[in-house]
This record gives structure tokens, sequence and C-alpha cells, in this order.
């Protein structure tokens, strides 16, 4: 029950809030319902293409590949990588979370993870469209031209900011072996948490994980 | 235009997919709609309150914030408007707009876009889910620092 409402906490909110203004002021109520229904169809035109490309990416593309390619050897080829996936892809920056934390956890550096990210969320090339054409070509440029390198550095400082094992889901915060908690359900079991059990009982491997298959040891198992 | 790319590049990938092999497919979709459902829980009611504080915040007190006579100041109002809200770009843009012919500095709104985007505390709950609390804090914090940045350096070419 505890779990049911931290999982929908801020659902419960959003409609405790909506009750209290529908009931208050009708106005804002309409009006937020509207943003509302922007956001949700932004999202619901989103998520389903991003995901499946994500779940689709973490089944068939083996862990060496983007570890080479994104890895933390993979130097300004990989970030320039990072920055080519970030702005081609659709969507705000919650999308991007999801796809980024399996790139990462089949390789990725924390700086490309951040690049990825950060140019999700700011370099859209049809948003510099839009840019453009309500503000004007020289303000684009300008701020692309600064937005760039200055995602280039946050990725760096971030890489010697952050270690590998400061990133961790919610989920897996006393976790000894290290699983993507995703809770894809690939495995057979329900979740993550079900599935580290099995494998401490010796029933499963790590390699029965999509995510951990082929990683090597140092981005996938720590037992 | 971008949404209808990724849909196609999507629909490719999955026809590939069912292809090479019907098993591996049927395990990607599965993990796809879990991904789905659970991204889906986190963002709808984190947006559903932000519409509320789009509508209980009207645009008028955003652009007194960034028309301000100390630019300086508007940039930081601006950075911290864009902080604290989420909107979808068509929106963003055309409000920009008007926020500037109605006075608001170009610098301002520079930041209030770069942090709109970028640094986000309604989003921050769900990064801190997939990344952890010290990665979620540092990288806001530094986009934060080079919004400002890329404003005030803005300033000098505008």
């Amino acid at each position: 029950m505890r779990n049911i409402i931290k999982k929908f906490k801020f659902i419960i909110a959003a409609v405790v809030l909506y009750a209290c203004f529908f009931f208050l002021r009708q106005d804002i109520f309409w009006a937020a319902v509207n943003y509302t229904k922007d956001f949700m169809l932004e999202m619901l035109q989103v998520l389903p293409p991003v995901l499946v490309i994500t779940a689709l990416m973490a089944v068939w593309v083996p862990a060496e590949a983007i570890k080479k390619g994104l890895g933390s050897a993979s130097g300004l080829r990989g970030k320039l990588l990072s920055l080519l996936i970030g702005s081609v892809s659709a969507g705000p920056i919650y999308a991007a979370f999801p796809a980024a934390y399996m790139l990462f956890k089949k390789g990725a550096s924390v700086s490309n993870l951040v690049i990825i990210l950060s140019s999700w969320a700011v370099i859209k090339v049809p948003m510099l469209l839009v840019e453009m054409k309500f503000l004007s070509i020289r303000f684009m440029i300008i701020r692309l031209i600064l937005t760039v390198p200055a995602i280039l550095l946050m990725g760096v400082l971030m890489e010697r900011l952050i270690k590998r094992s400061n990133i961790q889901s919610a989920d897996d915060k006393d976790a000894i072996i290290e699983l993507p908690n995703i809770n894809c359900g690939a495995c057979g079991y329900n979740n993550c948490k079900d599935f580290k059990k099995a494998v401490l009982n010796k029933d499963k491997t790590l390699e029965d994980c999509v995510f951990l298959k082929k990683a090597d040891n140092r981005t996938g198992v720590t037992v | 235009m971008t949404i209808i790319l990724m849909i196609i590049l999507a629909a490719g990938f999955l026809l590939f997919s069912i292809i090479k092999s019907k098993k591996k497919t049927v395990e990607g979709l599965r993990i796809a709609r879990k991904m789905l459902i659970s991204t889906f829980i986190e963002v709808a009611g984190v947006m559903a309150i932000v519409g509320l504080v789009l509508a209980v915040l009207p645009p008028e007190v955003i652009k007194q914030a960034l028309g301000g006579a100390n630019t300086a100041l508007s940039t930081f109002f601006g950075a911290l408007i864009g902080t604290v809200t989420i909107m979808p770009a068509v929106i963003a843009f055309p409000l920009s707009k008007s926020l500037y012919v109605s006075g608001a500095h170009l610098v301002a709104i520079a930041a209030f876009l770069t942090t709109l985007t970028m640094v986000g505390v309604a989003t921050f709950p769900i990064e801190v889910k997939h990344f952890g609390t010290k990665f979620t804090v540092i990288r806001n914090s530094l986009s934060f620092g080079a919004a400002l940045l890329i404003a005030l350096v803005m300033g000098i070419f505008l």
C-alpha cells in the first residue's frame, strides 16, 4: 500500500490540487487542463517511438559496441556521436532519461551520458528553425555556437566530479549486484529485485539479463 | 517533424527486428512496454502540476521579471523562471517573442530559454530516479551556471 502511494504520489497530488481549483477557481482549472493536455499529447507522441528504439537497442546492440562507440575510451568521436544522438532525437528531456540510462548501463561514459542529456534538451534541429522564426537567425546561431562547447565542457567536468558508482537508480541503493533496475521482465521475473534473488540462489546467472549480457566485468557485475 | 522521423525509425527498426528474430522482438517490446508504463506514471503527475503552475503564473509576471531595469538581475530571474517551469517549445518561443516585444532583455530571454529545457525542478525527481541524487544535483547546477554564462556572453554579441 505504501509503495503504491509512493509510486503515484505526484498523480495523487495533482488530482487533489485540481479538485481544489475546480471548486475555487474554475478559470485556473481549465487553463491548467489546457496546458496539461498539450503536455500529454506531446508525451504520447514522443515516448512510444523513443522507448521502442531504446528497448530494441537494448536487445540487439551488444554492450561492447556501445562501449566502443560511447565509452570512456571513445574520445572526441564519442563526444560528437553523443551530441548527434541528443540533437536528432525528439522530445523533452524526460524522454531522454530512459534512453540515456540504457546507453550508460551498456557502457557509455559519464561525460557522454551528460552530453546526450544536455544536447537532447537544448539542441533540436526543428526547434532551431522555430527559434529563428520567432527571435532571429543571429540570436539562434550565437546561442547554438555558445551552447555546443558549454555542453562538451559540462560533460568533461561531470566525468571528473562523478564516479560511475555514484550513478544508481532509486531501487538499487543497497544492491550487491548492479542491475539495470529497469524492471523489464525479460528475464522472466517481475522486477530486478526478484531476479537478483534468483541470481543469489544460483537459479539464474547474470547472463540471463538482457542488459548485462556480454557486458564485461567492469560495467556489469560487482558480486 | 522529428517525431514523424522517430516513428519511421522505430517502425523500421521493429520490422528489421521481426525479420531477424521474433523472440528477441517480443522481448524488446516487453521492455518497451514496461518502460512506457513506468515513465508515464512518473511523468504524468509532474506534468499536470506544472500545467497548474503555468496557469497560476500568468505571462505578465514573467514579463515583469524579465524586463526589469537591471539586465543582470533580469537575466538571473530569466534563468530562475526557466528552471522552475517546463513548457512545450511551441509555447516557449512565441512567448519569448512577446516578452521581447514588450521590453524584456534578449539576454534574459536567452537565459530563460536555456534553463527551460536543460534545468528542471519539475523533472528533478524523475532524474533522481534514474541517475541518483548526486548526479542530478551536480548536472542541474552546472547547467544553470552554463545557461547564465551563455546568456552573458550573448550579451556581448547582441
